[in-house]
């Protein structure tokens, strides 16, 4: 991968062909291994080695983009006069904005040599724990352990450069029962892999499915719900693309006042509602500019505006205090942009999933969601499953495990029916990056119809 | 720091790639370069005991054109905002199985030194692996092939001027825009290629170009007053083929069509939730056979491979050849030769030659989707030719092809679905889909939507969305337009796999009626 030093003389290399007043890079480098099981047994596994640079080249407001991943002298020439040519064919973009003086980014980095160096060999032992607690319970284990190491840089042609490298691990586990009538989860991410318990993640999904065993069917309706952090995170984290200051204003927004404005100081939530971004925060892998990636996903090292990373509260104490802004539409709007809603930490009490319970009258209790769709972008109402596990709760107690359902329902509804937070943790649920997020309760969840999944 | 000069004797990288994939008149075979690059892998991979190996050599060229119209803050000019990108990637993975496991490296360093090294690593891979191994692997037989196959295509995307595409995309959103009450209007052209070589143990060598061409119109609508926005789109069906295709697509006539429903859309009444028969034009109904039938005869899912993400099936291997799915006029085919087709191809990268396989016959569910490592699992002799990487730094595995639903009698006419109908909805274009992890229970939207009463198709409504469980759904289906109205809709996006890998697929049909299906209200 590619170091600080290199970095930098390979943008260096690819803006000295840039005849242009303005070019723009960004640089990723990444190893990952991976393995999958199912059925107790290994199936794939890999070892990958990607780089990419992103290209972009200005003149008047007349851009052209371009990427490539072979970083030899003739191919960067090749590719820097490619965008050239594709910025002189395509019309001026009127929203283009002024490239970045040089900036001061922060010193984040987050990377663990342990998971950079990480191997088959140091992965088997934990998923070896998982399959053979599985085993043991006469159960079958399926899963996936990831790891991954990025190193990536940001440039431009008016001398900002930056450069950060994360590293990123995941380890998770589905464990049903040999005849498919039962199926516990549990997964456990980790910037550095050595915090990775294979035998905790068996623990718990073992433990899910041995106790979601002939699930009563339950009619479909409103019921109090107690999200597991992951359920919680696997909804909350749509929210982040509904604070856009633009959509707002545009009345394309759950944040659109009717007759023209937005929503930005009102309470629309509870008093204990807090919803932040922190880039800072030590759980997370992020690179030191807003909206760059990092972790998994290919060339998520770049992209974003560019900014310095940097912390924002998007609600605070239930009031909506701040949209995110993209460089253009703060200046437009006399704003100070901001950087995009993700790494979201809701923040919670020192209440454990335990007390939770212990206060439910009736409800029920959910380990996580599946295939999420937004219904409709105006409302933020989405639609999907629960998985691998729902339980009754009755007078303080978990009774019985029940069917899946399928819900219609809106993070902000949810946020807004919040009826107790407990401690935020770090989730990874089966779709999207996940954030930091705690257990609720929510009253009044909209489950619409069963699910016989399993 | 990976440079290709430190490892190349003589040329500029850039065009090795070119050199490697360009088409040699008068010669139906590879390469030789790619076939020398190819045989280091299958080499190394032998030398340490590989008992199988393959190489993918892939360059992918990726070309994206984007114009949005939209008002500028303050002062409601409609400004011109244009995207224009042209970008690839290169390099090669190989697959290995040693010890009786699968190991997988990959590189974009294409270089015989390179090629080997990471051989070697995909060997190690497989040799850790096979510490938890419990059974062993067995493909099914495939001949060797030594061949060259391309997407059937009259013009090259990538040989067209910029100048055309933008010109053409420009008048598209502008027209959208032309209407007063349109908010903001965009249009989209983006084409893709792959140059693949293929090579294995198995005696194999092949090279391949796919293209694929898309394009989509879009408006959005939007009342401030009332604090609500709708939008409507133009999506052609997305293709394999070349430039050829895109005046096919009139995009700038349907434009004129979408501005006026879009403000139709924004001033649609809300629908009544209940019981209602639904009319599904194709370019809505691809989506739903994709979810529940696609999906739900993929033979990992039904053994359990993909049970940590995207589920199992509720067809179950004890299901073939027995399960009533649909009614006695549902028939669904898998295909990879359906011309046109996002999945189509000339071989998987199995290196198995494509084919075409009934999936389900008269209602009953008759046979999965499957490649070489899972044939035997189902007591079948050979792959039906479902291998496929998104990427060549992915793991070949077993993803979808064309699954496609026969039409119905060549004198069913879409008005006779229609007059057939006393309460119901007739659907175009795809909306918000969600399904759960066995695919029992759906929900699906869409991109426009019209009342139909007594027979008869009235405005558009909105709000709507559709419940079902898969099996109740298409026993509800009781008539399916004549061949004549048949197309193929797909995606290139579909998802599945860990780390998650993407696939192009169509689904072709013919618009099919459902008898009382659950349709609720959305917000």
């Amino acid at each position: 991968m590619l170091t600080k030093e290199q970095a930098r003389k390979l943008t260096e290399k690819a803006l000295s062909f840039s005849t242009f007043p303005e070019c723009e890079i960004s640089v990723n480098s990444s190893e990952n291994a991976f393995i999958r099981f199912a059925l107790n047994d290994v199936t794939t596994s890999g070892f990958t080695v990607e780089q990419s640079m992103s290209i972009s080249s200005i003149h008047d407001g007349q851009t052209g983009s371009t990427r490539v991943d072979e970083f030899d002298d003739d191919s960067l020439r090749e590719a820097v006069k490619r965008t050239e040519r594709l910025a002189l064919i395509s019309p001026p973009n009127p929203e283009r904005v002024p490239p970045l003086d040089p900036q001061k980014y922060p010193e984040i980095e987050n990377y663990a040599d342990s998971t950079a160096a990480a191997r088959n060999h140091a992965m088997i032992p934990h998923i070896r724990a998982i399959v053979e607690a599985a085993r043991t319970n006469g159960l079958v284990a399926a899963g996936f352990f990831e790891r991954a190491a990025e190193t990536a840089a940001v440039a431009n042609k008016q001398g900002n450069f930056g450069y950060g490298r994360v590293t990123d691990a995941n380890l998770s586990a589905t464990v049903r029962n040999s005849t498919g009538s039962s199926s516990g989860w549990a997964s456990h991410p980790a910037v550095n892999i050595e915090n990775i318990d294979g035998a905790a993640v068996a623990r718990t999904a073992v433990d899910k499915c041995l106790r979601w065993k002939e699930p009563q069917r339950l009619d479909p309706g409103k019921y109090t719900v107690v999200l597991e952090p992951t359920a919680t995170g696997d909804l909350l984290q749509l929210l982040g693309y509904s604070l856009q200051a633009r959509a707002a204003e545009e009345g394309r927004s759950f944040l659109s006042k009717k007759g023209g404005g937005t929503l930005v100081g009102e309470k629309l939530f509870p008093e204990f509602v807090t919803l932040r971004s922190d880039p800072f925060n030590r759980l997370y892998s992020v690179m030191p500019w807003s909206g760059g990636g990092g972790g998994f996903g290919r060339g998520g090292g770049g992209g974003g505006s560019g900014l310095p990373a940097e912390r924002m509260t998007w609600i605070e104490n239930g009031v909506v205090k701040n949209l995110f802004y993209d460089r253009y539409w703060a200046a437009k709007a006399g704003q100070r942009p901001t950087p995009f809603p993700n790494r979201l930490v809701l923040d919670g009490g020192g209440k454990s999933i335990s007390d939770l319970i212990a206060s439910v009258d009736r409800g029920l209790l959910v380990t996580r969601f599946w295939y999420i769709r937004v219904v409709n972008p105006q409302t933020a109402q989405a639609t999907g499953l629960t998985r691998d596990g729902v339980f009754l709760i009755e007078q303080g107690k978990v009774t019985a495990p029940v069917v899946n359902f399928r819900f219609n329902e809106s993070p902000v509804e949810m946020l807004k029916n919040t009826i107790a937070i407990g401690q935020p943790v770090r989730v990874r649920g089966g779709e999207g990056q996940g954030m930091l997020a705690p257990p609720l309760v929510v009253k009044e969840f909209s489950f619409t119809s069963v699910s016989d999944a399993v | 720091m990976l440079t290709r000069r430190n490892f190349l004797q003589s040329g500029a990288a850039a065009a090795l790639a070119t050199r490697l994939f360009a088409a040699k008149e008068g010669s139906a075979a590879p390469n030789p370069e790619l076939e020398n690059l190819g045989a280091a892998a299958l080499r190394e991979a032998q030398k340490l005991k590989a008992s199988y190996a393959d190489i993918r050599i892939i360059r992918y060229r990726q070309q994206f054109l984007t114009v949005r119209l939209n008002p500028e803050r303050g002062t409601g000019k409609t400004l011109e905002v244009p995207m224009v990108s042209d970008g690839g990637s290169f390099g090669f993975g190989v697959r290995v199985i040693a010890e009786g496991a699968w190991g997988f490296a990959a590189s974009p360093l294409v270089t015989p030194a390179e090629i080997a090294r990471m051989t070697g690593e995909a060997v190690a891979v497989a040799r850790a692996n096979a510490a938890l191994r419990s059974r062993s692997l067995e493909l099914a037989p495939v001949p060797a092939y030594r061949v060259r196959w391309q997407t059937p295509h009259e013009r090259d995307p990538f040989e067209v001027p910029l100048e055309e595409k933008l010109d053409l995309i420009r008048s598209a959103a502008a027209e959208v825009k032309k209407e007063k009450g349109v908010f903001a209007a965009g249009c989209t052209l983006s084409f893709r290629s792959e140059d693949k070589y293929f090579a294995s143990t198995a005696g194999s060598s092949i090279q391949q170009l796919n293209l694929q061409t898309y394009a989509q119109v879009n408006a959005t609508a939007v009342d401030l007053k009332r604090a609500l926005s709708k939008t409507r789109r133009y999506q052609p069906q997305q293709v394999t083929a070349g430039y050829e295709y895109v005046p096919v697509m009139n995009l700038v006539e349907n434009a004129q069509r979408i501005r006026e429903e879009v403000i139709e859309h924004l001033n649609a009444p809300s629908i009544s939730p209940g019981k209602k028969d639904l009319v599904l034009l194709p370019s809505h109904l691809w989506l739903t056979i994709h979810e529940s039938i696609g999906h739900s005869t993929e033979l990992d899912r039904a053994l359990g491979y993909e049970a940590n993400f995207a589920g199992t099936s509720f067809l179950t291997t004890d299901k073939m050849g027995k399960q009533r799915v649909g009614s006695d006029i549902m028939n669904v085919w898998g295909d990879r030769t359906t011309e046109r087709g996002l999945a189509t191809t000339g071989y998987d990268d199995d290196g198995v030659k494509a084919t075409k396989f009934p999936i389900i016959e008269k209602g009953i569910f008759k046979h999965y989707q499957t490649i070489r490592d899972q044939a035997h699992l189902i007591g079948e002799q050979e792959s039906r030719g479902c291998c496929y990487a998104d990427n060549w730094a992915s793991v070949p595995f077993q993803r979808m092809p064309n699954v496609w639903l026969e039409p119905g009698k060549p004198d069913t006419n879409l008005e006779d679905l229609i007059s057939g109908v006393d309460d119901g909805i007739l659907i175009d274009g795809d909306g918000s889909f969600s399904i759960d992890q066995q695919r029992y229970n759906f929900q699906f939207g869409g991109d426009a939507f019209w009342a139909i009463k007594g027979g008869k198709k009235q405005g558009m409504v909105s709000r709507v969305a559709y419940q079902s469980r898969t099996t109740d759904f298409w026993q509800a289906c009781d008539s399916i337009a004549g061949p004549s109205y048949w197309q193929q809709w797909g995606a290139p996006n579909d998802g599945k796999g860990e780390p998650e890998q993407i696939n192009s697929v169509s689904h072709g049909c013919s618009p099919a009626r459902f008898r009382q299906v659950n349709v609720i209200q959305t917000d």
